[in-house]
């Protein structure tokens, strides 16, 4: 009986589809049902009608049997009111057997839709709805929404019921069944503000209870912390306030909710008191039976409860629709990357060019720059086979270029061509068969370093895995894992070090031998066995294709053919390490701001007071 | 219990520790009014609400009284009884009342007293237990465990003592008004156990399996759509579809087979065989001569309060067992024992700080055959003062060798000597005050950063703070806030990088001057300015100190005064920078670039 209390927590949520468009979406999924659908409104008609049969039938029955008791009237009644429950129950049992097809074969075929148009999207589309957002979207709201259907059926279903039997009691008596009636607005509206109330608490719990727990996390991450300070006293003292401020909102939360049955049962008390005494002088002026008396008596129970849950209804119904709104939201986003053709890719040299190319992510992005495009007017000649290393500070464009090669995101303005060919009329599958694309944080699938492996190339043998795996740093890495390639990475490559992780992704790109290389590089630091075995690795990943990276490691913008330096959307700089060097200008600074440290020789300088206490080192 | 205890609080209340059930109920007994008052309250409330259906009865019999209305009294019996029944539903509204709040109470009071008593013990133990275990496990419980604990109470053991007592009450007065009545509803009684339990045994399995059906289509999902650029780059769309399809088809086909079993709700039907059966027993009676109509009637109404109690069951149990199994996993916590002995007659002297590894072996469990030593016959020597790298894969043990020096752990074989004196013969508290330990990201409470540098020694000056911070090379960005040293630091203040928090827990450890330090710098810089000022704090702080430093950058590596080499376990190689070029190709490979 917690639907009281159901869809406290949700917050007011901006909603661009209106009601009706939702429904009418809705309903267009259930169109393929309607044999069943129809099934199941007929069986939630029938079972209300058993249900209100039930109890009128047994005030009669008293009324009959007070007049003639006879042992045939009697089996006759009992039998009566088992076959009506035995029906309701029937028809409870069909309706609950086909709503279940009903439902589960919707929210598999909203899945599968809001699936279908989620991973067709273009990486723009995931830059503003985050993954786990996307994630609940496709799994839980699918199921609320169908919690909407759920919840109106039952709806119909005890409204039916509160009907049917209104209209008996009213034939019966107008001026009781008004009485009772008016209990309604008297119970709804209790309700109501009860829910007002605890939703009230229940927010205000929410916020507080999250801060205090994260109060109560510090204390209890900085237990050690103290203990080798040895202040032990001051941090308990800071935990025992905290978990006292955590008590007295969770108990008052606690308390408001455990109000509200008591006082219901209070209400529906005062109902029956004033129907007892209404009902009695009208059995006493003869103006209904004693039987029926007791139908008014039993009805209170029947009314109370449905009426309750209605008044909780609209918000629930609400929360289902504003489910389904972030749903069709989804299937409804439009894709901005565009192909204009679908030009089989064969075989790529890797030449790649950028004519004047213009480039924002969203109006907002240029926004945020003071107006400025991340690429404004880029142009850019990339050689089939070169290495060309894309240095600068954050926000410069380096991943932009990558992105756009990769073909993640559209460009506004100029052109971008692959081998002399518009990118935009390549087919995008056979296009992307030719990319090797590293990601600053590799990302593994749960399985095996195998399959993870295989990855980029579904069609290889395990035997073709074997040798790309063994070509990188000459397959010493795969001694460190406990398995070798058999070894499970665990969820996201969690049982692989950061740097295993980044071997794996050389490997898979290895073994799919792309035209065109795409790295970015990991900032995240890497023990120097394994750094090694990387940078080995990225060597021979390197060889006789086009690569393209966004370097944060000196050794690799040392071994680049090309260095470009950029800067707000532009190309400042480029040439060899050597050669720019020797120029002094930004790239020189660059140097010095991210790459200076990382010589071999690297010894902070000593500021000019600092100097005296230093002894060896 | 536990007798060594390095804090614990004056009059301390004492609670029974020798099993789950037991510490649950000798927390519930620390407030011996509630769990009676709500016992009590329980009785009174269902004895009331059977007591409305009585009355009913009752005006039922008066309105069928032969021209009752006639007489004297008559509207004055029906308001008597109109009004009885409202003051009784009052009184049933308050006991349910008191019945919530006594159980409300009782569960807050539990989840702060366990949270205490945890969080007292924790304090209590050594530094071994935290250096074992993990945040994250302390964390759950608790968090977690301790919110488990209080569903316990409210709402499900109150929903159990509740319903338990909704039906005794109108079976009890069943029994009171006609012994024979009780048949059906003990029959019934018996049939709703053996359906509902039936129930239970086939959606169970059922419902468990879409529990974890529904989880792993999200994990796949989640997993999809995280690594969706691999996903695209790879042109794998079709075969993640057919995964996630796949999964949700297979929670489609347990759903229904779920609403099947849900379908198939026999108590409910049971329910109205007993009602019909009720029927039929009672007008029964009634001929017979045994009750009255009115009885008739207000036996069915206290039938059909038995409808109520079979909805809560399922559930309510199991949170009582996960309450049971969240407060064992509370209670081992609390119990756990250092295994470490103090040694508080151990030597206490200023360590100078040669530490000698002999032959020095490792296993987390060295009771268990499988277990996989960490560290294999580990012998190296540091001179007092001396900068020790200590290099090698990631698991390749480098992170628990230092923790054998100040006895987070103990070596299982071999001896760890400091200043010639074995690390068992020092007493503990002398040994790990002159210890100190900088780890990558360091922990900094949610207050000021002055209060954060001083944690260690409350009574430093603002000149001693400043003095350390300057020589911890945080001074410069410290003073750029715009309240310095009073700034906040975390969720209400300010957020610190990782080489920011690195130079804080420097600046604090300068504050308490430890003779061995250990530091644990993995972490990248990505520029070099901030690079030039955590090596500078870095050099200060591990002058005239022996250091161990855990690092991956090859500059501080390089200019170690000496660097082990550690692969799985094992000292590959010791020696100068120079040393190890000339004689080890696997250091040699790492310089190659």
């Amino acid at each position: 009986m917690g639907f009281i209390l159901d869809g406290l927590e949700t917050e007011a949520y901006d909603r661009n589809y209106n009601d009706r468009e939702l429904l009418s979406r809705l309903a267009a999924y259930f169109g393929p049902h309607r044999p069943r659908m129809a099934l199941v409104a007929a069986a939630i008609a029938l079972n209300s009608l058993a249900g209100t049969g039930g109890p009128i039938l047994i005030s009669r029955g008293i009324d009959l049997l007070r007049d003639d008791a006879s042992t045939a009237l009697l089996l006759l009644l009992t039998g009566g009111v088992l076959l009506l429950g035995a029906i309701a129950w029937t028809f409870n049992f069909i309706q609950q057997w086909f709503s279940a097809r009903v439902v589960g074969d919707v929210v598999l075929r909203i899945r599968e839709e809001v699936f279908a148009a989620t991973i067709r999207h273009d990486m723009s589309f995931y830059d503003e709805h985050p993954s786990g957002k996307v994630v609940s979207r496709v799994t839980s709201d699918t199921q609320d929404l169908s919690e909407v259907v759920t919840l109106t059926m039952s709806l119909f279903s005890q409204v039916l019921l509160v009907i049917v039997m209104s209209i008996w009691l009213s034939s019966i008596n107008a001026l009781l069944a008004l009485v009772l009636l008016s209990l309604a607005p008297i119970s709804v509206a209790i309700a109501l503000s009860f829910r007002r109330i605890a939703r009230r608490v229940t927010q205000h719990a929410k916020r507080v209870t999250a801060k205090i727990n994260a109060q109560i996390q510090e204390s209890v991450s900085g237990i050690m912390i103290a203990k080798n300070f040895r202040q032990e006293r001051a941090i308990y003292e800071a935990f025992a306030a905290n978990n006292r401020q955590a008590y007295h909102v969770q108990l008052r939360r606690g308390l408001t909710f455990d109000t509200i049955f008591p006082v219901l049962n209070i209400a529906s008390g005062l109902g029956v008191a004033v129907l007892i005494y209404a009902g009695g002088l009208a059995a006493g002026a003869g103006a209904i039976s004693p039987g029926n008396w007791y139908l008014f008596m039993q009805a209170i129970g029947f009314f109370f409860w449905p009426l309750i849950s209605i008044a909780s209804f609209w918000s629930q119904f609400q929360d289902g629709l504003s489910a389904a709104e972030r749903v069709f939201a989804l299937i409804d986003a439009e894709p901005k990357v565009v192909q204009t053709g679908s030009e089989p890719v064969e075989k790529l040299a890797g030449g790649i060019a950028f004519r004047n190319l213009k480039f924002t992510y969203t109006p907002v992005v240029t926004e945020s720059r003071g107006g400025e495009d991340v690429l404004p007017d880029f142009s850019l000649d990339i050689r089939p086979g070169e290495t060309v290393a894309l240095v600068g500070h954050t926000g410069a464009g380096k991943s932009s270029i990558a992105r756009l090669i990769s073909r993640f995101y559209e460009f506004q303005d100029g052109q971008l061509l692959v081998d002399g060919r518009d990118i935009r009329q390549l087919d995008l599958s056979q296009y992307r068969r030719h990319l090797g694309i590293v990601p600053q944080e590799p990302f593994l699938f749960s399985g095996s370093v195998l399959e993870n492996i295989r990855y980029g190339l579904p069609g290889a043998n395990d035997d073709e895995v074997c040798v790309a795996a063994e070509r990188i740093s000459g397959g010493d890495w795969l001694g460190d894992l406990p398995q070798g390639l058999d070894t499970d990475v665990g969820e996201r490559g969690a049982n692989l070090s950061m740097g295993q992780r980044q071997l794996v992704a050389l490997a898979r790109v290895l073994l799919k031998d792309p035209a065109i290389l795409i790295l970015d590089e990991a900032t995240a630091s890497v023990d120097p066995f394994t750094e090694a075995q990387i940078q080995e690795g990225l060597a021979i990943v390197m060889q006789n294709r086009t690569s393209i990276i966004i370097a944060h490691r000196l050794s690799t913008v040392k071994h680049a053919d090309r260095i470009i330096v950029m800067d707000h959307g532009r190309i400042i700089e480029e040439g060899s390490h050597a050669g720019l060097m020797a120029q002094g200008g930004s790239y020189a600074e660059l140097y010095d701001t991210y790459f200076r440290h990382q010589e071999l020789d690297y010894r902070a300088p000593e500021l000019l007071d600092d100097r005296t206490p230093v002894l060896v080192w | 219990m536990a007798t060594r205890r390095e804090f614990k609080l004056a009059n301390e209340y004492l609670y029974n520790r020798s099993g789950p059930v037991r510490w649950v109920i000798s927390h519930a007994l620390r407030y011996p009014i509630f769990a009676p008052l709500a016992l009590l309250a329980a009785i009174l409330n269902n004895y009331l609400y059977g007591n409305i259906q009585l009355s009913i009865g009752r005006a039922f019999d008066l309105i069928i009284s032969p021209g009752w209305i006639g007489g004297s009294t008559p509207r004055t019996g029906l308001l008597f009884l109109a009004l009885t029944v409202l003051a009784i539903a009052l009184g049933q509204g308050l006991t349910g009342l008191a019945r919530n709040y006594a159980v409300e109470f009782l569960a807050h009071k539990v989840e702060r007293d366990a949270r205490d008593e945890l969080y007292v013990s924790l304090l209590g133990k050594s530094q071994t237990f935290h250096g074992r275990q993990r945040i994250g496990d302390v964390m759950a419980r608790a968090t977690n465990d301790m919110r488990m604990l209080n569903l316990m109470f409210a709402p499900a053991l109150m929903l159990i003592l509740d319903s338990a007592m909704a039906i005794v009450l109108p079976v009890f007065l069943i029994a009171r008004l006609k012994l024979e009545l009780m048949l059906v509803p003990g029959i019934f009684l018996a049939l709703l156990a053996i359906t509902i339990w039936d129930y239970n045994r086939r959606l169970n399995p059922v419902s468990n399996a879409l529990r974890e059906q529904f989880g792993t289509l999200n994990a796949g999902l989640a997993e999809a759509i995280s690594g969706i650029e691999v996903v695209k780059a790879n042109v794998r769309e079709r075969y993640e579809w057919d995964k996630f399809t796949q999964n949700a088809q297979r929670y489609r086909d347990l759903f229904v087979k779920q609403g099947e079993i849900q379908a198939r709700y026999l108590p409910v039907l049971v329910f109205s065989l007993a009602w019909a059966a009720s029927f039929l027993h009672g007008v029964w009676m009634w001929r017979s001569g045994g009750i009255t109509l009115g009885q008739v009637i207000a036996f069915m109404g206290l039938v059909g309060t038995l409808r109520f109690p079979t909805f809560m069951s399922i559930w309510t149990f199991n949170l009582v067992q996960i309450g049971i199994a969240s407060a064992r996993r509370i209670l081992e916590m609390i119990n756990t024992e250092t295994d470490l002995d103090e040694n508080i007659h151990g030597i206490v002297q200023p360590i100078q700080g040669e530490v000698v590894f002999e032959n020095v072996s490792f296993a987390y469990d060295s009771e268990q055959a499988s277990s996989q030593p960490v560290l294999k016959n580990i012998s190296f020597t540091a001179q007092p003062g001396e900068t020790i790298a200590i290099v090698g894969q990631t698991g390749s043990g480098k992170t628990t060798l230092t923790r054998l020096i100040n006895r987070i752990f103990d070596a299982n074989e071999g001896r760890v000597l400091v200043d010639g004196v074995d690390v068992y013969d020092w007493s503990l508290e002398s040994l790990r005050s002159q210890i100190s330990t900088i780890e990558q990201a360091p922990f900094l409470f949610s207050r000021t950063i002055r209060e954060n540098i001083a944690f260690g020694c409350s009574d430093a000056t603002q000149t001693q703070i400043e003095e350390a911070a300057e020589a911890a090379q945080a001074h410069e960005f410290i003073a750029g806030f715009r309240e310095g040293y009073d700034t906040e630091v975390g969720e209400r203040g300010v957020t610190l990088s990782g080489g920011q928090r690195q130079r804080i827990a420097i600046a604090r450890a300068f504050l308490t001057d430890p003779r061995i330090l250990i530091l644990d710098d993995s972490t990248s810089a990505i520029d070099s300015a901030t690079e030039d000022q955590i090596q500078r704090a870095m050099r200060r702080i591990s002058s005239q100190r022996t250091t161990f430093l855990i690092t991956h950058r090859l500059s501080q590596i390089r200019w170690a005064d000496r660097i082990l080499v550690l692969r799985r376990g094992e000292l590959a190689d010791q020696g100068t920078h120079d040393e190890l070029m000339a004689r080890s190709a696997d250091y040699r490979r790492i310089f190659a670039r």
